[in-house]
């Protein structure tokens, strides 16, 4: 049976195809390579289809890769493959719009909104815009004080001008340490815990002449939670969503939140969030919203952030939802929705700027059916209020102000 | 490693032959992991196969299949070997009141060593090696992760006071993931990776005619266009190919031959999984078109 890439050198073969799929951003290490290159010898291929399998199973180590993938091979053996492989048959060889990894499509919403003709990335106030600068400059920015913080600590979030917010972006940076965390079925050597540490304990008598003078014990570690937050970025929320964004970067510098946020459409603001400077963070995360200020889908985003993957960091996690509960999906949708969140979700804290008012009753549709799954809401509409948002999420009871 | 299959076709065929219809990606993935002796990692929805993968292999190659149930939390202790403490207690005592030496060799020896599904692979002293399923690592956390790399790199486990056993033949390995959580890279790298898509109707269908054969082929093709109905629909938790069977064999019971409102209704336990994803699927029925 004659097979493709007879006479071809596999190793250089095998090197020029690895080294077109690490360009596009598939993580293919030495080992694949290698692998791929076995494969090659074992199962020579006689149609493309072949081909296709071995590299992917090879080369291929997890499923978000599989459309880039798919994309490097189809553009090398594109003719080829039409005719004789099924899945590219199905797929199509034609350049693939780019998916995003998570498939939460965004959908492009109406930017004809009044009042967002400012060409800035992200709607704050425009008349302080100047303030935010670079923010490794520390003429600009002093040293973070205790003063600082308290100058600001009771000022309305809307009503802080760029500079202040970033005070209150770094300030929430460092407060955001405490994380929330579960007792996990794993043992580890600890002071109290009911068992003792046989290896530990020997390992220390060695100290005292082999007399086991200190039991060591085993405790539960505990393990930290995953947090998701959810920010509503529509017309109503216009204010404060700068505020909030800055919230949902504390928590995504650590690697264990995911962040969206969410009007028309859900976004995930994670990649874009975790970024180093907060300028540019919060730039990235702006420009990839591309719906903000149009109405709200409040009950819609949340059902798509459940049927997605990243539903599972809810499951047993803190789920944190930022809006002033105006939705245009019916209440009911809601009702479900937030009770379906909530048996999946440990805790779920609800911050709404609006609740500060005084003689604030959640009198809108929507925020009266979410109620009664929030295991807290809260104003969160200053520094202060911020603070209690933190201690909320971390399940501590005492405010740090 | 040494088994009689030639070829990806030859995979395929002999998996058909275990009511096992393989499709070109996984009868590739298979083969090409026996061929180079590396780990099977496979990962898709739940439903779609990837356990019946494992027990399918085993039987084709006539090895003992040794499965790891992950959890949290799992350890050494469950996972590779342990030591029978009481054992080794009675035999301190029977040593003292007997008034014989016992030396602290004796009581690490493989006479008081358990072993656990990893080294019971390893040590494995037969014809064909054991199939070792290490079912939804997912479950399982970063330390039982780390845990495996030893035996999956290197074929062996260590036990400090014995040595390391290393696998005369090495154990073919298959682990399943139902992607709840990200595997790290460490575990990926030294493993095959092959993403189980849910198949075609028409696959769904030839599945489902192999595994009851006694249900009419009408009724067979009816409840694979319903459940990629409900799969269409916005549920929960979308139903597999394993729901679909348990769901032609609960109607199979029930002696019914032809899909429509009246038996869907009853026996939708099969399908849909969650009192939301129910109403969604009966609400939609007002508009479904049987036959």
């Amino acid at each position: 049976v004659p097979t493709l890439l007879a006479g071809v050198d596999r190793a250089a073969f095998v090197a020029a195809l690895v080294h077109r799929l690490r360009t596009r951003g598939v993580d293919v290490g030495m080992t694949s390579a290698a692998a791929f290159t076995e494969a090659l010898e074992v199962v020579p291929p006689v149609r493309v289809g072949d081909l296709y399998w071995s590299a992917r199973i090879t080369l291929v180590s997890r499923q978000e890769d599989l459309a880039s993938f798919d994309r490097v091979f189809d553009a090398a053996f594109a003719d080829a493959v039409l005719t004789v492989d099924p899945h590219a048959r199905r797929t199509g060889t034609a350049e693939l719009p780019e998916r995003p990894s998570d498939g939460l499509a965004p959908v492009p919403g109406d930017r004809d909104e009044e009042g967002t003709g400012s060409t800035l990335p992200w709607h704050t106030l425009p008349r302080h815009e100047d303030g935010i600068e670079d923010d490794d400059n520390p003429v600009v920015l002093p040293e973070l004080l205790p003063s600082a913080v308290a100058r600001i600590a009771d000022t309305p979030l809307d009503e802080l001008d760029g500079r202040e917010l970033a005070v209150l972006g770094r300030w929430l940076e460092r407060s955001a340490h405490e994380w929330p965390t579960r007792r996990s079925r794993r043992l580890g050597v600890g002071a109290t815990g009911s068992r003792i540490a046989l290896r530990a304990t020997m390992a220390a008598s060695r100290r005292t002449g082999g007399e086991a003078f200190a039991l060591r014990r085993l405790e539960a570690v505990r393990r930290p939670l995953p947090v998701t937050l959810l920010c509503d970025v529509s017309q109503s929320m216009q204010s404060h969503s700068t505020a909030y964004l800055h919230l949902m970067r504390a928590f995504a510098r650590s690697r264990q939140a995911e962040t969206f946020a969410f009007s028309t459409s859900l976004t995930r603001l994670t990649p874009a969030l975790r970024q180093a400077s907060p300028t540019a963070a919060i730039a990235l995360a702006s420009a990839q919203v591309v719906d903000r200020y149009g109405g709200t889908h409040l009950a819609g985003c949340l059902k798509e952030l459940l049927a997605s993957r990243h539903a599972h960091g809810i499951r047993g996690g803190v789920l944190v939802i930022a809006s002033d509960g105006w939705d245009s999906d019916p209440p009911g949708l809601l009702t479900a929705t937030m009770a379906r969140a909530s048996r999946r979700a440990r805790r779920v804290v609800w911050l709404n700027p609006r609740a500060a008012v005084p003689g604030f009753q959640p009198l809108v549709g929507s925020m009266a059916a979410a109620l009664p799954y929030c295991d807290a809401f809260l104003p969160a509409h200053t520094l202060r209020g911020l603070d209690d948002v933190l201690a909320a999420i971390s399940g501590g009871l005492s405010s740090r102000a | 490693v040494s088994v009689d299959l030639a070829s990806p076709a030859d995979v395929r065929r002999r998996f058909d032959e275990h009511d096992y219809l393989a499709d070109d990606g996984i009868s590739a993935a298979v083969f090409l992991s026996l061929r180079l002796g590396l780990p099977l990692l496979l990962e898709g929805e739940p439903g779609v196969g990837k356990t019946a993968a494992a027990r399918v292999l085993a039987e084709v190659l006539g090895a003992p299949l040794v499965r790891l149930q992950c959890y949290e939390g799992l350890t050494a202790g469950e996972a590779l070997y342990d030591w029978n403490y009481q054992r080794q207690l009675l035999a301190i005592r029977i040593a003292e009141s007997q008034h014989q030496p016992l030396r602290e060799a004796d009581l690490f020896s493989e006479e008081y060593l358990v072993e656990r599904p990893i080294l019971r692979c390893v040590r494995y002293d037969g014809p064909t090696p054991p199939v070792l399923l290490i079912d939804e690592v997912d479950r399982a956390d970063d330390e039982f992760e780390a845990l495996l790399l030893e035996s999956l790199g290197e074929g062996s486990v260590t036990v400090p006071e014995l040595g390391t056993f290393t696998a005369k033949q090495r154990p073919i390995v298959v682990l399943t993931s139902n992607r709840s959580r990200e595997l790290h890279d460490a575990l990926r790298r030294r493993c095959l990776y092959h993403w189980l898509e849910y198949p075609e109707p028409k696959r769904v269908v030839a599945i489902l005619r192999r595994t009851a054969p006694e249900a009419s082929v009408p009724l067979v093709e009816s409840v694979s266009r319903f459940v990629g109905h409900v799969r269409a629909l916005d549920v929960d938790k979308p139903p597999g190919v394993a729901e679909a069977i348990n769901w032609v064999a609960a109607l199979g019971a029930l002696g019914v031959t032809e899909l429509v409102r009246e038996v869907v209704v009853p026996t939708l336990g099969a399908v849909a999984k969650t009192p939301d994803d129910r109403d969604l699927v009966v609400a939609s029925l007002h508009d479904y078109a049987f036959g």
